[in-house]
């Protein structure tokens, strides 16, 4: 009989933990309700940004869809409608992260990546909106409203997360 | 506590300011874009799904339609248009009051009439959806 083994690294722990505090953000914030619909803080988003800056991008990827993946089959909306807005919404921010990950940290702190990455995070959604659930143009009457939100949020969300990369500087 | 919030803005660099600025004016450029809805020219009215009729909004008149359970007033006032009266129960179409911007429309249900206006040209269909 062969065993197979996996091993498991630190990094992998790090992972799990960071994704189940992700996890329980979302969570928390699920059972919140939002003043506008649709318009949501996305808290779970400081512990991603959070995690890209003080380990690195390839694990804030995987925090990233770990917690997608998780939130939705803990909520019951696995493979439903939110659940693909989410997670396109997710791809779209990390994919923007990649793409801008070169710019220089001599003059673009986490304030500019969570910007351009909450501005991905609601284009994601909305190419999803656009084509799948509301094949309409009379949609796109509410993209200023989720323009400025992703602005609010992302700015907001990236001052919290330079509070506590302060508070736990990179080793 | 205001300055504490104004302290926490002193990581951002040139380059954050530069976003800040960038989404700002993305932000600004959209409700530009998207929230000027252009003023109606036409208002076509249905009946039954077919349209019954094209009238120009720059007047002034009061059309009767007879539908589905009854007759139906609507009234054109310069540019802006109603239902004034209806035979339904619960008055929905004329609770909606006035409108006036291209592609907003107005159903009687019961009534099978509605009223949906058209700018100068037409971009999209909001009968179709």
């Amino acid at each position: 009989m062969t065993l197979s083994t996996i091993n498991i690294s630190d990094r992998d722990h790090q992972i799990a933990k960071l994704s189940a505090i992700a996890v329980a953000l979302s969570l928390i914030e699920f059972f919140f309700p939002s003043p506008i619909p649709g318009v949501k803080p996305g808290i779970a988003n400081i512990v991603i940004l959070y995690t890209i800056f003080k380990f690195d991008l390839r694990m804030g990827i995987w925090v990233s869809i770990i917690r997608v993946f998780v939130t939705s089959i803990i909520l019951g909306s696995f493979l439903s409608p939110t659940f693909f807005l989410s997670l396109s919404g997710a791809l779209f921010s990390l994919l923007s992260l990649i793409i801008f990950k070169n710019l220089s940290p001599k003059f673009f702190s986490l304030i500019s990546f969570s910007l351009i990455a909450s501005l991905a995070h609601i284009i994601g959604q909305f190419v999803i909106v656009r084509l799948w659930i509301i094949p309409h143009d009379g949609i796109f009457y509410l993209l200023p409203i989720f323009i400025l939100s992703a602005f609010i949020f992302g700015l907001v969300n990236a001052l919290v997360t330079n509070k506590l990369l302060e508070l736990n500087p990179k080793k | 506590m205001i300055k504490k919030i104004l302290q926490s803005f002193k990581v951002a660099k040139a380059g954050d300011w530069f976003i800040i600025i960038l989404f700002f004016a993305l932000i600004i450029i959209s409700m530009k874009l998207l929230w000027n809805l252009p003023q109606g020219q036409y208002l076509e009215i249905y009946k039954n799904n077919e349209i019954l009729a094209t009238y120009s909004l720059n007047q002034q008149i009061t059309k009767t339609i007879s539908g589905a359970k009854g007759e139906t007033k609507i009234t054109i006032n310069n540019g802006k248009v109603r239902f004034s009266s209806a035979p339904c129960a619960k008055k929905y179409c004329i609770h909606q009051g006035w409108i006036n911007k291209a592609n907003q429309i107005i159903l009687c249900i019961p009534n099978k009439i509605s009223i949906s206006i058209l700018g100068s040209n037409k971009n999209y269909d909001s009968i179709n959806y």
